[in-house]
């Protein structure tokens, strides 16, 4: 050998460096997405379309004469059926939205060929699955301000109660939500045809949280199964911060359970991603799709 | 600390074995003591596993191009994932830059830059410049000398001109070229190349080997894998040649040729080829090995015959060729070339 | 030499081309039964919320404010009823654009059209499969919801049934303009999603029609989906409907042959601008 200059590193490790890291996923994520405004005329078209078959069915349970209507208001407190439904809806449809973008964020990446690419880097991992977390809240955002708006024009559907309590509510159920993402982000890559598994947490929460209904109506044994689902109690707060002019007081009973919820999947989810990526780097499954 | 770029002492990769992809599992070793601790914990039948990197042993030295020279599913690409941590080995040891790659794959990463085999390791939806930026922040370089950076690889790289249009608008080349400038962000001290060549233009593939040359130059050390005979043989200063999982033979490009110097090599093209006559010819003392293949659908063989005596071979093969309306078209005695080298160790042909 | 060809088209020849083509599918079906398990279970998973939120509505498990639009307060045999023939509807609605769009991603469309079998033959044949496999999957549906939330038909199910075909059969004509648009526009699922929301919205398959806003209620009468979900109601639940049933029936046949001549016009036309275009295997 001649010459043995070896070239120094540009990196610099540090927990800066990550921080910059975590923001350049978000960054990307963040181009890639306005680059392709696709998604532009779901996000109006959804918000109308999920609800509305329940609305008009309650439309008809009410009667010509609102004799139906007069039950229901009696059975669940509620004035105001469309209001009480879009909660529901809502609920799901953000749980059902973050099972599909955050749940194959990293299969997505998988099959397009740059989540190896990813892994070489000497980045903490999770900020590939935490990084895309970002944009989704931000256009799940957008998403529930387009249903407001959307059903606050169309059927003049006003909010009783301070938006604040409302905002409270979402952000306690974040963790929950997005911890059963990671979870399920981390499945996907390693077992397939874990789409069964969308199929299977979103339609637990349209029997049991009472998405157009309230839990009370269900037969006891599918009641204390509900009260294992975190959606239950965010629907529960929504609808009473919503309409019923509750403050933090009277939330309390949903807010705790929903943070205790958020902790665990949090941990489920964090823990599940390190596992699958433990296993992946066993069975070379990052690479293949 | 080792005094080694990348070194690897008995890398074995299993798998299991995928149905219907042929993969059987080697020499039956993995039954019994598989079997064994799967039971301890109650578990279901063991599978059988398949073993697709069995034993490596490399030293590569600093300011080295190492060749990786093998067929199709000999392993390459999955000794390059084991070094760059993507694989864990299911036993043996691998330092690179003397930290070890499975305890402290955090700073192999940082003294890595590796481009995998394929065209889709980059964000087709984002620019070249932008995957360039988004990368140096993942490989932990500072904003301030990034940007530097991503300017200078953009010029070297000769994308200058279209470094702000999306990747999916690349031709493959450029493509290769956004992956390699991506690979060389951090200026790490070691570069995986796998099969960097692959899909590319014959042009465009010497710009490559030209660039290679140049990183081993500015004290890149490279472990390249490929096909290509003459891009190992030109590139490489050592050359392992790997087969079903197992280095056959380690030295210089030269040494390894020197192996078959008093060897003759017959290569001929022939119409109408049949098994027979391959069948015929091995069965000669003088012919140590025959390889035929066919050239590209064609009704033409490619036939290469390693011989120790051309005088006693030749009359023989003649006789045998220009029966039963097998033709020969062509005929060459040449000198000994790396690919002949592999089918001297292996008896077989490295591309069909 | 003349050669001759060994394709000799007959009636027989164009069946057995049908029948290849329905075996063929019917295999892949069964290749994935978890396709099958998800269209018994979806449609019961959808209507559950309806089922408890019919609850929130009644007393003593009467819908009053149900029964007075529909003259049937036991709103659950209605919605079920409305769920089997809407996937009944969307077979036949988006079968065919839909296997369109699979040939055309898988690239076997080309080769398909290369024989000459007439087109519509091969998108009518796409769909015989998926009848079969829509009536056992809602079969299997309706015994399944029937046990969990009581189904109970009171009037005639064959009139019902009898009824329900020349629905079916004019929806061939729908399927058939939608397969075009497919083929030119190379993207479905959009489509589908509004298309199925207007339909169920409109055509009252989760509730009568009355019940809509009365500015709604004109686009529902345009629908001929609309007298044969509402007839065959009035057969088997014995419902109020909207006109006399002989009127309802008259209409569903006369739409029948209008758009299934209007539906093989459109097709035809497209294919046409198509191959004219010569956009056929691209994708
Ligand atoms: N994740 C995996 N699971 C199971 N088998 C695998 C996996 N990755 C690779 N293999 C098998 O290991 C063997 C070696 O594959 P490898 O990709 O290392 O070959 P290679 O030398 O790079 O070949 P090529 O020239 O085709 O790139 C092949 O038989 C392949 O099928
Ligand atoms: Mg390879």
């Amino acid at each position: 050998m001649e010459t043995t200059f070896i070239p120094r590193s540009l990196g610099q490790p540090g927990l800066l460096s990550d921080v910059r890291a975590f923001l350049a996923v978000v960054r990307r994520e963040w181009i890639i997405f306005t680059r392709y405004p696709s998604w532009i005329i779901a996000l109006f078209i959804w918000p109308l379309i999920f609800p509305m078959m329940y609305i008009l069915t309650a439309r008809a349970l009410s009667g010509p004469d609102g004799s139906g209507l007069a039950v229901f208001i009696a059975t669940t407190g509620a004035t105001d059926y469309i209001g009480y439904i879009i909660v529901g809806t809502t609920v799901w449809m953000w749980q059902n939205i973050v099972l599909w973008d955050v749940g194959f964020a990293l299969r997505n990446e998988q099959m397009r060929g740059t989540l190896e690419s990813n892994w070489l880097t000497p980045t903490w991992r999770f900020s590939y699955l935490l990084g895309q977390t970002g944009p989704q809240i931000v256009t799940m955002a957008m998403f529930i301000g387009v249903t407001a708006l959307e059903f606050g024009l169309l059927f003049g559907i006003r909010l009783n109660g301070s938006p604040w309590m409302l905002g409270l509510m979402m952000l306690a159920a974040i963790p929950a939500i997005y911890g059963l993402g990671f979870a399920f982000a981390s499945l996907v890559i390693t077992v397939k045809e874990a789409n069964a598994f969308v199929f299977l947490i979103r339609g637990m929460v349209m029997i049991f949280c009472g998405i157009t209904f309230p839990v009370a109506i269900l037969p006891a044994w599918m009641q204390t199964f509900a009260k294992w689902l975190p959606q239950t109690y965010l629907i529960h707060g929504m609808r009473a911060a919503a309409f019923a002019k509750a403050g933090v007081k009277e939330l309390l009973p949903d807010l705790i359970p929903l943070l205790s919820f958020g902790a665990f999947w949090l941990a489920v989810g964090y823990f599940t991603f390190l596992w699958m990526e433990r296993r992946a780097r066993k069975s070379g499954a990052i690479g293949q799709y | 600390m080792s005094q080694f770029a990348v070194e690897a002492c008995q890398l074995v990769k299993k798998f299991p074995a995928r149905p219907g992809t042929g993969d059987k599992p080697l020499e039956g070793e993995p039954a019994s003591s598989q079997r064994k601790r799967r039971r301890l914990f109650g578990k279901k039948e063991p599978k059988a596993m398949f073993t697709a990197v069995n034993g490596v042993d490399l030293q590569i030295q600093y300011g080295e191009i190492f060749g990786l020279l093998g067929p199709n599913g000999a392993g390459k690409s999955t000794t390059i994932r084991m070094l760059c941590t993507l694989l864990e080995p299911t036993s043996g040891t691998a330092h690179i830059n003397g930290y070890d790659i499975v305890k402290q794959a955090n700073d192999v990463r940082r003294s890595l830059g590796t481009v995998l085999a394929g065209e889709r390791s980059i964000y087709w939806k984002l620019t070249g410049r932008e995957n360039l930026e988004y990368f140096a922040a993942l490989y932990h370089i500072p904003p301030a000398i990034a940007k530097k950076r991503v300017d200078e690889l953009i010029e070297r790289m000769e994308l200058k001109d279209r470094a702000n249009e999306l990747v999916e608008k690349y031709s493959t080349g450029m493509r290769q070229r956004v992956a390699i400038a991506k690979a060389l962000l951090a200026r790490p001290p070691i570069l995986l190349l796998d099969e960097p060549t692959l899909g590319l233009d014959p042009q465009a593939a010497r710009n490559l080997r030209e660039l290679i040359a140049q990183l081993k130059q500015e004290g890149h050390t490279i472990l390249l894998t490929t096909h290509y005979m003459e891009e190992a043989d030109q590139l490489s200063d050592r050359i392992g040649i790997i087969d079903a999982g197992k280095i056959i033979a380690l030295d210089t490009p030269e040494g390894l040729k020197r192996r078959i110097d008093r060897k003759e090599i017959i290569r001929l093209e022939v119409s109408g080829w049949q098994d027979y006559i391959g069948e015929k010819l091995r069965a000669m003392r003088e012919v140590e090995s025959l390889v035929a293949r066919r050239q590209n659908e064609s009704d033409l063989w490619e036939v290469n015959l390693q011989a120790t005596d051309s005088r006693v071979v030749l009359p023989k093969l003649m006789e045998s060729i220009s029966q039963n309306g097998t033709r020969l078209v062509n005929m060459n005695i040449v000198k000994p070339s790396l690919e002949d080298v592999f089918i001297h160790l292996t008896g077989k042909a490295l591309r069909d | 030499m003349q050669l001759t060809t060994l394709s000799q088209p007959s009636l027989t020849t164009h069946l057995r081309a049908l029948f290849v083509i329905a075996r063929k599918d019917w295999k892949v079906f069964w290749r994935y039964p978890l396709n099958a398990l998800s269209s018994v279970f979806q449609p019961i998973i959808w209507i559950t919320p309806v089922y408890f939120m019919g609850k929130a509505f009644s007393t003593n498990g009467q819908a009053a404010g149900f029964a007075a639009y529909s003259g049937t307060g036991d709103y659950m045999s209605y919605i079920l009823l409305g769920t089997v023939l809407t996937n009944f509807i969307m077979t036949v609605f988006w079968g065919m654009g839909y296997a369109l769009k699979n040939d055309m991603d898988s690239g076997v469309l080309e080769s398909n059209w290369l024989t000459p079998i007439p087109r519509l033959l091969i998108l009518v044949g796409r769909t015989l499969t998926s009848i079969l496999t829509t009536t056992i999957t809602s079969a299997t549906m309706l015994i399944l919801a029937g046990l969990l939330f009581g189904f109970r038909p009171t009037g005639s199910t064959f009139a019902a049934i009898l009824t329900a075909v020349p629905m079916l059969v004019g929806l061939y004509g729908f399927g058939f303009a939608f397969a075009g648009v497919v083929l030119l526009m190379r993207e479905a699922n959009t489509l589908v999603d509004v298309g199925s929301f207007l339909v169920q919205g409109f055509s009252g398959t989760n509730f009568p029609v009355q019940s809509l806003p009365y500015w709604l209620i004109p686009i529902s009468l345009m629908l001929p989906l609309t007298y044969g979900l509402d007839a065959v109601r009035g057969f088997l639940l014995k419902t109020n409907t909207l006109l006399p049933i002989p009127a309802e029936i008259a209409i569903l046949l006369f739409s029948m042959f209008v758009m299934l001549w209007i539906g093989a016009q459109v097709f035809h036309r497209v294919e046409r601008r198509v191959r004219t275009l010569g956009t056929l295997g691209q994708h």
